[in-house]
């Protein structure tokens, strides 16, 4: 019941990744936090949130290219992580949990391409009877929640009817913040560092030195 | 001349399904007219569907720029067919570079990180501030592009040299890159923190070559896993 509420709701907020809106709701450390919410421990929402995010921080979606599912990604890692903890250890769990994210932001990739393909169809079809563009356009809604419900509910089925076996690895909280540091920050330099920003990077990092160790 | 209360709240809204029905032959064009009939006067309905079956794609955040001047021109009949084509050539890659630039690569990179760090520091305040921030641009952009593509008609293109491109994007790329050297204070003070320098360097190594994302994310899988089995 619980995987089957999640089904819907990830699939509602990753409507947001295109097809309404673009809000930002559907990043992961923004569903993180919802999710968090929703199963009532806010924290262990936005740590997964978080790690997800890091490591989905460049997918851009520019032009005609369509990245790995990040938002996708956070979305189920959340849900399995609050699906499976209750059966096993937080460290079994966060370990299942990225594992199948990481797999599905493949799969919600190609499904994605999938659903635009099918979206081929709808302009078809207005190109056909040009007085339909509000339906044929607004079907796309549909297209993308299938998409959505088709890639989240095999991941959280999975998490919810197969138990975690005793002798599945671990991931503690600790090794992945720091998976996801080491993929984020190789994004971020990707992305920010430039001549003009380096002070603002080495000032970053004294202020980031100084915060941990106190 | 002003677009009116009204037809402004009609396609903002209408602007939050632009990308709804996205496919590879049409990109966003079936959005495009579906947002131009939203706010076009009725007497100007009929005319629109048949004028705009043409391939159409821009920023999501920014096609309201254009959707604005493409409905001036038509209230006022102030542009042939020709050059209105010739505009939304135009202004549509003009449009989706800056908004690449500004949201894609600027502003949301360097709000998720703010995001990220607040939120493992300080808990929720952090996310749910970077999503109040983000939203209040991406609005402005979309309700603000609508008046200005309406006021300036074909001459909205110019608003690209605008503080509200520039001065912002060199704000958020000082806030991304001050947020980047601040993901340090994520790591903890063992010996297995030491970890994310090897990390960091083979994904700068891969995004630098342009790898494809796909491999990326397998080459993460793969590290992950080397990682939960050590």
């Amino acid at each position: 019941m619980i995987a089957i509420g999640a089904i819907i709701l990830g699939s509602l907020m990753l409507l947001d990744k295109f097809a309404f809106g673009e809000f930002g709701i559907s990043q992961p450390i923004m569903a993180g936090t919802l999710l968090g919410m929703v199963f009532g421990d806010i924290p262990s929402g936005i740590l997964v949130g978080a790690g997800l995010q890091l490591i989905f921080l460049g997918g851009l979606p520019i032009g005609r290219d369509i990245p790995p599912d990040g938002p996708a990604a956070g979305i189920i890692a959340c849900s399995v992580f609050f699906i499976a903890r209750p059966g096993s250890s937080t460290g079994q769990s966060l370990a299942l949990a990225l594992l199948l994210a990481l797999i599905a932001s493949i799969v919600g990739g190609a499904l994605e391409i999938m659903a635009r393909r099918f979206n081929d169809r709808l302009f078809k079809n207005y190109k056909q009877h040009p007085a339909c563009v509000t339906r044929n356009h607004l079907l796309g809604l549909l297209t993308a929640f299938i998409r959505n419900v088709c890639t989240i509910a095999p991941f959280l089925l999975i998490a919810s009817l197969v138990p975690i076996p005793e002798q599945f690895p671990s991931l503690s909280p600790e090794h992945f913040i720091i998976i996801g540091i080491g993929i984020g920050s190789a994004h971020a330099l990707y992305l920010f560092s430039k001549r003009a920003t380096f002070p603002y990077i080495v000032i970053g990092g004294l202020c980031g030195l100084a915060l941990l160790v106190l | 001349m002003r677009l009116g209360i009204a037809r402004t709240v009609r396609l903002t809204f209408a602007s939050f399904f632009i990308q709804t029905s996205w496919s590879f032959s049409s990109l966003q064009t079936l959005g495009f007219v579906f947002n131009l009939l939203s706010g076009a006067r009725r007497e100007h309905q009929q005319e629109l569907q048949s004028i705009y079956p043409k391939i159409f794609n821009t920023h999501p955040y920014m096609a309201s720029y254009i959707i604005g001047a493409i409905l001036r021109t038509h209230d006022e009949n102030s542009l042939t067919p020709d050059r209105i084509d010739r505009f939304i050539l135009i202004a549509q890659t003009s449009f989706a570079t800056a908004g690449d630039l500004l949201f894609w690569q600027t502003i949301r990179p360097a709000l998720l990180l703010c995001a990220v760090i607040l939120g493992l520091k300080i808990g929720i305040a952090g996310p749910v501030a970077a999503f109040i921030a983000y939203n209040i641009l991406h609005l402005y952009h979309r309700i603000h592009g609508l008046c200005d593509g309406y006021e300036k008609g074909a001459d909205v293109i110019y608003v690209l040299r605008s503080r509200r491109f520039t001065l912002v994007q060199r704000v958020f790329e000082f806030l991304g890159a001050f947020a980047t050297g601040g993901l340090i204070a994520l790591a903890t003070t063992d010996f297995h923190a030491l970890l994310i320098v090897p990390l960091c360097l083979i994904f700068v190594g891969l995004l630098f070559k342009r790898i494809a994302s796909v491999i990326i994310i397998i080459i993460a899988i793969i590290i992950t896993l080397a990682i939960v089995v050590i």
